[in-house]
């Protein structure tokens, strides 16, 4: 505002003044940075209490309905936290892949390394670092998983 | 040392304000961003929000998240904090408007008229970005500081009419944060007595403010376009707002930007329209909140939670939602029955095909080969406006979406931590990173008015 700009001409127009050194760049980015967090995590908080909330009544149903609307409600709110901390899920569930050991992570132990597989979980990522790699099993050949066999 | 400019966005509940180096269109580095944390550093929320609030107390007139939280310890509606500044700020006769009493539920000792809480909202906002742009290293630091204000399209106005008398509320709320410096920041708020005093004085001698506005259409061309390489020269921009939804068609050439009027629609139909069949429609879900006690119980819950809801359900198709210990779920496709919803697409759709075919026609005739499609404000994740944006055409100029988040908000030096909160600062950044060509009005004087517009051409209640 012009308060601000008045008297920072003042102040540039000071007799000697020299420039101060970008050794403040560092610094000043980490608090933008902190407080962009902050700001994305206060959005995310009351997802995240939600979900706490949602696992006690996960934990605590009586009956298979309770659960599962208790369940739907907990994935619901963790979701939701997820999204507004900016987090995105990486492939598909089912989806098949060549296997790579630096892009995805083995569910259960095997002595060789597949060359296909489908994932069972998938991975989670945020901008470009990814946070948890999708998890896969090894693929069998012709069977499509979560399908069941027809009699 | 550098100039930089800055620009604020009153949104309807939070007010937001960004600033870049000047000439940061022509050399464009995301690390100069620098939304501004107008709620101060020690906020305990998202500190880049200022609630757009001001509340008439018994003793003291309460601002921001205080006024707030104040008018929700008041229960079925006798006092209101007044918001919406923005949908004020864009009525036709604005001076008429700003002259008329305040509701006894907003102002219970009948002293005010709408300017003087205008101005008062004002003078804290100027407050908050001096502090904020205080607290900022390089702004503070800065040779001078080019101001900006962003606003929806005036309807039925003229925008240099309404711009001065803008600059006027603009230039009492200085006169007022002059003559009371920090207390404007204060929690407690200002006493009765000061601003009873204070107001007055400032509406009678107003500091000159130099401002300049723009629209925020181009707003959300400057954001999406900066620092592409293939940047197109047309638009198409759908705003999704509370009140009404918004379709322009922009070009740009070596002289600024300007609207095709022909391309520009105003539906009246938006999130707040949306809230409410949402709403019917987990109402009719519930069996089991039946009175209207229960009914009116579950709706104010439903409204206060509503942002949340329509984020899930139109991030996954459906929401579940706990109510009264109950649980109740409601798929978009219970929406998309809905037949006030579908009469809404149907014109959303019409009043899109039109301005698609205009704004390609334009640039069709300029030998263009790429129109660009936006959607911004509350409603952009919408299936429905994502449909519309990433629809495709045959033949040239082929039509590209652009994403909300534009790529450079995912740039390494945010570690990840500007794009999920980039929906809510978008305007305010943009409007900073604009070129002076994008203006609607620059500084004090006239550059580019929105004489070429046409009013509303499709508008259904």
């Amino acid at each position: 505002m012009p308060a601000v700009a008045s008297s920072k001409v003042k102040r540039a127009s000071k007799a000697g003044q020299a420039r101060r050194p970008s050794r403040k760049t560092p610094a000043r980015s980490r608090t933008l940075n902190d407080a962009l967090a902050e700001a994305a995590w206060a959005e995310a908080d009351a997802a995240l209490a939600e979900a706490l909330a949602d696992l006690d009544e996960v934990e605590g149903a009586e009956t298979a309905a309770a659960r599962r609307t208790a369940l739907a409600m907990l994935a619901q709110s963790l979701a939701r936290a997820g999204r507004k901390r900016g987090l995105t899920r990486i492939g598909e569930v089912g989806g098949k892949a060549a296997y790579s050991a630096a892009a995805h992570e083995l569910a259960v132990p095997a002595k060789r390394a597949p060359k296909r597989v489908v994932i069972s979980a998938r991975g989670v990522a945020r901008g470009g670092a990814v946070l948890a790699k999708p998890r896969v099993k090894p693929a069998t050949r012709g069977k499509k998983p979560g399908r069941k066999k027809k009699p | 040392m550098t100039e930089w400019t800055l620009c604020l966005d009153f949104g309807t509940a939070y007010s937001k304000a960004a600033a870049a180096p000047t000439g940061a269109w022509a050399r464009f580095d995301p690390a100069t961003v620098r939304p501004l944390m107008l709620a101060g550093e020690e906020a305990e929320t998202n500190p880049f929000l200022l609630e757009s609030a001001v509340f008439v107390d018994d003793q003291q007139v309460l601002f921001g998240s205080a006024a707030v939280q104040r008018a929700d310890q008041f229960s079925g509606g006798k006092r209101r904090a007044l918001r919406s500044f923005k949908t004020l700020l864009s009525v036709s006769d604005l001076d008429r408007a700003l002259a008329t009493n305040v509701p006894g539920s907003i102002d219970p000792h009948r002293l005010f008229q709408m300017r003087d809480l205008i101005v008062l909202y004002l003078a804290y906002l100027l407050a908050a970005i001096n502090r904020a742009a205080g607290q900022d290293g390089d702004i503070s630091q800065a040779t001078g500081l080019k101001v900006r204000y962003a606003a929806p399209a005036w309807r039925d106005a003229d925008s240099a009419g309404t711009h001065a008398s803008i600059l006027r509320l603009f230039g009492e709320a200085e006169a007022l944060r002059n003559a009371l410096g920090k207390k404007l920041l204060s929690p407690e708020g200002l006493s009765m007595a000061l601003v009873t005093k204070a107001v007055p004085k400032a509406m009678a001698a107003p500091e000159p403010l130099e401002m300049s506005l723009i629209f925020e259409a181009p707003a959300a061309a400057a954001y999406t376009s900066i620092g592409l390489r293939d940047a197109g020269s047309h638009f198409i921009v759908v705003d999704m707002g509370a009140g009404t939804t918004d379709i322009a068609g922009l070009v740009r050439d070596r002289d600024g930007i300007q609207e095709l009027a022909d391309a520009r629609y105003t539906l009246k139909q938006a999130g707040d329209f949306l809230d409410g069949i949402i709403a019917n429609r987990v109402l009719k879900a519930a069996s089991w909140a039946r009175g209207t006690e229960a009914q009116t119980a579950l709706w104010a819950m439903l409204m206060r939670q509503m942002a949340d809801v329509k984020e899930t359900l139109f991030a996954e198709g459906r929401v579940s939602i706990r109510a009264q210990g109950r649980g109740v779920t409601v798929a978009m496709r219970d929406i998309e029955r809905d037949q006030d919803f579908r009469e809404f697409i149907k014109t959303l759709e019409h009043a899109y095909e039109h301005s698609i075919a205009v704004v390609r026609g334009d640039a069709l005739v300029r030998g263009r080969a790429e129109v660009e499609a936006i959607a911004v404000g509350g409603g952009a994740a919408a299936p429905f406006i994502q449909a519309l944006v990433k629809q495709k055409y045959r033949g040239k100029p082929r039509v590209t979406a652009r994403p909300a988040t534009p790529d450079w908000a995912h740039a390494p030096v945010f570690a990840g931590n500007l794009a999920p909160v980039f929906p809510q600062l978008a305007i305010a950044i943009g409007g900073a990173l604009a070129p002076d060509e994008m203006l609607a009005v620059n500084g004090g004087g006239v550059r580019r008015l929105a004489a070429g517009r046409n009013d509303t051409q499709a508008a259904r209640d």
